[in-house]
């Protein structure tokens, strides 16, 4: 017990699961991946009171029918079937927003405590999106599994990546050169198409129709490419167990064109006297915020927390993560900005250098455990299988915005009730992926 | 500065026959071949399909597009039993539509007859909807936003998003209904004026898709509310919502009877 409060201490979890008799938490530390098993008999201590970084898991684990002993307050997370009451503050107005919401994003329910236009308290409810996914997933093989894993969270791509480097380890095999440069080239083409497409929501969301037309276009080009490279617009069916399914031909020209463009433009825009009034300062999270709840991504690296998963990857040598200490919208935006440039440079350094040989490797039915990690746009994707005879027992994902829905509620702390939208949009996270 | 740069990029607004057509690296939808499903060909395409898309009972064979996630290795690997349709004009009004059934017997297509027209009300000049996503992953959704970009500009065919359902005129639903956003659903349904349309856009609105079997999920639009078009796709190509909302207001008809252009 001592051992996991003193990794928690310094580190921070990464998942946390049913497994076996009880459960196994997996916390990283100094950059390197420590694992736990607790608790006996489907029993387990919690450590919610404290270390808040696991209060979401522990609600998790204990909607799936675990015990939590001496969790401060446990509540539903997903489950809808289980009384849930929200926190009251008797002298404060009460504004309802969701599950539907105004614009075309997915459900959610927010209930904001304010005083006058001030919000005091946000608290949010999730699991409109519970598919049941990890449920269905004992029994299938290779690829109807990764169906489902591409399928988790708004980043298929990623998602599917995390879930066949999770596969090829529990059969000790790996992916050929040719296609680990390829996956590396759809993951990069993801996370700029992901980030333009936050900044071009949070300039609509601050009336800058410029910027957001302008930052739209390159992205809609963008995603011509990444439907070139991967034969989907969002990159599904493209990586299987193994390797990848082909290899298409993306335009490397226009590439680098629309990544001078954006060099140039980018910064232009985050300098807009209406961008600067509107961003800075608004919807702050800050590091020790960041680092006591576990936040990862960009969420984590706008507050000064200087971790990418990239920085362990042996495909990615010298990568410096691109860091800012404002923990704002503005730093946000700036995080996503900067990221976005350097993540075209690489997935045209990695589809210029894509080795020769073959897309993939056959993968034999064996038995065996594995989990990966992988830097997706939001943050850290993992993914946990055992398999027997090649078919699923379990398996289990996180993603990212499971870790960093906590961060919106801090960020509106204080702030006035229209930025709402604003500080949404700047962490803009998946409400699939959280629900499962 | 801007107005220069403006006038450099020109108009991106692509013609509706452009934006109606797949490209031509990615896979269409799949069609089947009845002259080339052997014995062989039918088991195997039963097994490489990571989806269960083909069935096969009491000698008819067939393929249910909403069940396809369009990877395309049918056609790749059975190629005289499989083609291709390179069309994103697959809008139907009956479901029945979307399912591709071959008589093994006679080596063709049944033909399920002439599709039921569209709802004469809902002839409108202008259609402002209203978007409900119940389960779906957010790349449907965010297909649907996308038509709002510079490029397919959906405005021009007189289509807006409103951010009430009593401005609507149309419901586009995407998702597998989980049970936790059924009841929601059913409110927003609830809360639109008279006439009013649904839109199941992607495979998973249209019958599950991959999550069809999850108890955490109706599988369905049209377990809960009424749908008038179905849009298949994994998530759907703007172009295929795009037909879809046109087919909704009469203003094209419909192109797939039976699972097949006709």
């Amino acid at each position: 017990m001592e051992a996991v409060k003193e990794a928690l201490q310094e580190g921070r979890p990464v998942a946390y699961f049913p497994y076996g008799e009880g459960a196994l938490l997996l916390v990283e530390r100094r950059r390197s991946l420590e694992a736990f098993p607790l608790g006996q008999g489907r029993r387990l201590p919690s450590l919610a009171a404290e270390f808040p970084s696991l209060d979401w898991f522990e609600r998790a684990l204990w909607e799936r029918g675990l015990e939590l002993v001496g969790h401060p307050g446990l509540r539903p997370l997903r489950r809808h079937d289980l009384p849930y009451a929200f926190r009251e503050f008797p002298h404060l107005h009460e504004v309802p927003v969701g599950p539907v919401h105004a614009g075309i994003i997915e459900p959610g329910h927010f209930r904001f405590s304010v005083l006058g236009e001030r919000i005091l308290n946000l608290e949010i409810r999730l699991g409109y999106q519970h598919r049941g996914l990890l449920g269905i997933m004992p029994g299938k093989g290779p690829e109807a599994a990764l169906l489902l894993a591409e399928r988790a969270g708004g980043e298929p791509v990623a998602h599917a990546l995390a879930f066949a480097e999770a596969w090829e380890r529990a059969l000790g095999i790996e992916a050929p050169p040719r296609a680990q440069y390829l996956r590396r080239a759809a993951l990069e083409l993801e996370r700029a198409f992901g980030h333009l497409g936050h900044l071009a929501g949070l300039f609509t969301d601050i009336g800058y129709a410029y910027g957001a037309t302008q930052v739209g276009r390159i992205r809609a080009l963008l995603q011509g490419e990444v439907d070139r490279l991967t034969g989907h617009r969002y990159g599904r069916n493209f990586i299987r167990a193994g390797g990848v399914w082909r290899e298409g031909r993306p335009d490397l020209e226009a590439l680098s064109r629309y990544q001078k463009e954006l060099d140039w433009l980018l910064p232009r825009l985050l300098k807009h006297p209406q961008v600067l009034d509107r961003m800075r300062y608004v919807g702050v999270v800050r590091r020790v915020e960041a680092l006591a709840l576990g936040f990862v991504g960009p969420t984590a690296r706008a507050s000064g927390v200087e971790r990418d998963l990239r920085q362990d990857d042996a495909l990615y040598p010298a990568f410096v993560p691109v860091v800012r200490q404002g923990g704002d919208v503005l730093s946000r935006a700036q995080v996503y900005a900067e990221e976005a440039l350097q993540a075209l440079e690489y997935a045209l350094r990695f589809l210029h250098q894509r080795a020769e040989g073959p897309l993939a490797v056959e993968v034999e039915a064996g038995d065996g455990e594995g989990m990966a990690r992988v830097e997706a746009g939001r943050g850290e994707v993992f993914w946990f299988v055992r398999l027997e005879e090649g078919r699923v027992v379990q398996a289990e994902g996180v993603d990212p915005s499971f870790k960093n829905w906590r961060a919106l509620e801090l960020a509106v702390r204080g702030e006035g009730l229209p930025d709402f939208p604003l500080c949404n949009k700047s962490f803009d996270l998946s409400y699939a992926g959280n629900d499962l | 500065m801007s107005l220069l740069r403006t006038l450099r990029i020109g108009v991106l607004a692509r013609a509706l026959e452009e934006i109606l057509q797949v490209p031509s690296q990615a896979f269409g939808y799949p069609l089947l071949q009845p002259k080339g499903l052997s014995r062989e060909a039918r088991e195997g395409l039963v097994k490489v399909c990571p989806s269960g898309a083909f069935f096969e009972e009491e000698g008819i064979f067939s393929l249910d597009l909403a069940r396809c996630v369009g990877c395309g290795r049918c056609a790749l690997v059975y190629p005289e039993a499989v083609g291709e349709m390179k069309t994103l004009e697959v809008a139907v009004v009956r479901r029945e539509d979307l399912v591709q059934r071959v008589d093994l017997a006679a080596q063709a297509f049944l033909d399920p007859g002439p599709p039921p027209p569209p709802r004469p009300e809902l002839r409108l000049p202008t259609l402002a909807f209203r978007e409900v996503s119940a389960g779906d992953t957010g790349l449907a959704d965010s297909e649907i936003a996308l038509l709002g970009n510079p490029f397919n500009d959906m405005a021009r065919f007189g289509f807006q998003v409103v951010a009430s359902p009593r401005h609507g005129d149309a419901l586009l639903v995407t998702g597998p209904v989980s049970r936790n956003m059924a009841q929601a659903l059913e409110r927003t349904y609830q809360a639109m004026p008279e006439p009013k349309g649904v839109v199941a856009v992607g495979n998973e609105a249209i019958a599950g898709g991959v999550f069809a079997e999850s108890p955490e999920v109706w599988a369905g639009v049209d377990r809960v509310v009424p749908v008038d078009v179905y849009v298949p796709g994994d998530p759907p190509r703007p172009g295929a919502i795009l037909h879809g909302l046109l087919l909704l207001t009469g203003r094209v008809v419909q192109r797939l009877v039976g699972g097949v252009v006709r």
